[in-house]
């Protein structure tokens, strides 16, 4: 599945391009660990491949994160979701959809693609449960018709996991 | 014994000369042992805006100093990457090695001043476009850049503008979209009570610590703010405009006179005197042909305001009027600026509905 909103997104604009260009330079340099870049010729759309740090729940397991820039990147956060399977997480839906904070609210231009690796890596590291989300069902059906998480009126419920 | 007492009154001493050249700079927690926390800045910072780094520096000295050196901590710092920062703490330490045995608190000390000093320069990459503040080859352009006052965060002046209208740009979309009835999508999280409470009172978070600035933070570019929003939008033909702008001669020597104009005004107290240089002129002060509310900063030339932001000197559409102009020049540069009056809103708007309709 892939999120149809970010099909008729807007061409990223002049100055999102340089961003996003120096952003791959810096990542082909040093990446973060644990994550890697699968290339295309797409540089609106980034598919990067996660694996689970040693030592957590999941070690040794694999997943694909899907990263869509919007026209004003940095100043817009990047759409950022799981493509399906979805690690089972408390903060994780099944369509992939991820709460955290800093790919909505908390957003701000200074941070990377690679910052927001490294947060990631860093939620799914602290998880004690494989679980879904309490509301995942209730969640997943309202997002049937492609909706971006963006879209989500998110509420952080805590900060632990 | 006698040995003992003798070295603890030199060490006194010698805390007490520290003291005496860092003042309230210094804290002394302890005067035997010497413990001491100094707030260290460049050199070169005697204006405020000149200062790009400082830091905190903590000395703890054993019962055996000076013949161990003391144990020396960076406590915090601004404006210093891991990188520097372990930079100047190597450097002092070599420096308190180097000086085992002898009294060396003060040497600590100005080898900390020192290293900074030389530091005192913005490093690294603006966190916003991620290309580098100061350009390392001559070739590259150089982009003007700023510091925020309270967390001397660097930026480019461009892009945090950018940034900046970015967000008044939401503001403004939030506000509308709040006072009609529909739900509105992500501006509305945006629109949170913490972000939005916070941009109002205080104008905005630090993108890279989030640390709340001020008012002041943002005054020395605040003028390229008003002036430049048009130039600066996100739209991206209008991106190169913008450029040429902030590089441009005058906007050079526009940004010389405010350095100056700063200056002064902190050498008096925040009182400035009128420049001596305004001299009544025949024909001064006349009433404009034409309507008020354009003739108020009319230009000599139309070239001239192309280059030059509009009414960024009340002083030069003074100075202009001495010139013999005829009826119809004045009108028609006036006519001119009406254009671009008119049409600086529009972009405006063009560019809050391009915002909105994401």
């Amino acid at each position: 599945m892939t999120s149809s909103s970010a099909s008729g997104r807007k061409t990223l604009s002049k100055i999102a391009c340089n961003r996003l260009q120096k952003e791959l330079l810096e990542w082909q340099v040093n990446p973060p660990a644990g994550f890697k870049h699968k290339v295309t010729d797409n540089l609106q759309r980034w598919v990067i491949e996660v694996n689970g740090a040693p030592g957590t729940l999941y070690s040794n397991e694999t997943y694909q994160l899907q990263v869509d820039f919007p026209e004003h990147y940095p100043m817009e956060a990047p759409q950022v979701i799981f493509i399906p399977p979805a690690p089972l997480h408390p903060h994780i839906y099944s369509n992939g959809h991820i709460c955290l904070d800093i790919l909505y609210d908390s957003w701000s231009p200074a941070m990377t693609v690679s910052s927001i690796c490294i947060s990631i890596l860093s939620m799914l590291s602290s998880s004690t449960m494989k679980q879904r989300p309490e509301d995942n069902d209730r969640y997943v059906k309202n997002c049937r018709n492609g909706r971006s998480p963006k879209e989500t009126r998110w509420w952080f419920h805590d900060d632990k996991v | 014994m006698a040995d003992a007492a003798a070295q603890e009154e030199e060490v006194a001493a010698e805390v007490e000369a520290v003291q005496a050249v860092y003042g309230d700079d210094c804290v002394v927690l302890e005067s035997y042992p010497p413990h001491l926390h100094l707030y260290i800045k460049p050199r070169t910072a005697d204006v405020a805006s000149q200062q790009f780094v400082e830091a905190v520096i903590g000395v703890r000295a054993g019962s055996q100093y000076p013949n161990e050196p003391p144990h020396i901590e960076l406590l915090d710092s601004k404006g210093l990457d891991f990188q520097r920062q372990k930079h100047l703490m190597n450097s002092i330490r070599d420096r308190a090695c180097d000086l085992s045995s002898c009294l060396m608190l003060v040497a600590i000390c100005e080898e900390a001043v020192e290293k900074l000093s030389v530091m005192n320069h913005p490093d690294g990459d603006c966190p916003l476009c991620l290309y580098p503040l100061v350009p390392e080859d001559e070739q590259s352009k150089v982009l003007q850049f700023m510091k925020l006052m309270s967390c001397f965060h660097c930026f480019h002046s461009e892009c945090i503008i950018r940034w900046w209208n970015w967000i008044q740009t939401e503001e403004r979309s939030n506000a509308s979209d709040s006072s009609s009835a529909h739900v509105p999508p992500i501006r509305d999280l945006r629109n949170h009570k913490d972000t939005r409470g916070a941009v109002e009172e205080s104008m905005g978070n630090c993108p890279v610590c989030r640390k709340v600035f001020h008012a002041e933070d943002f005054e020395h570019v605040l003028d390229l703010v008003g002036n430049h929003s048009s130039h600066l939008s996100l739209n991206d033909n209008e991106d190169d405009d913008g450029e040429k702008l902030l590089q441009s001669e005058s906007e050079n020597a526009r940004r010389q006179n405010f350095e100056a104009l700063l200056k002064s005004q902190q050498e008096n107290s925040g009182l400035i005197e009128p420049k001596k240089n305004i001299v009544v002129l025949p024909g001064m002060l006349l009433p404009p042909p034409v309507a008020s509310s354009t003739s108020e900063t009319a230009k000599e030339s139309a070239e001239e305001q192309q280059r030059e932001p509009p009414g960024t000197s009340e002083m030069h559409s003074g100075g202009s009027s001495d010139r013999p102009k005829t009826h119809e020049q004045r009108s028609s540069s006036s006519r001119e600026r009406r254009v671009r009056n008119t049409r600086r809103p529009v972009k405006q708007w063009i560019k809050k509905e391009s915002g909105r309709a994401e």
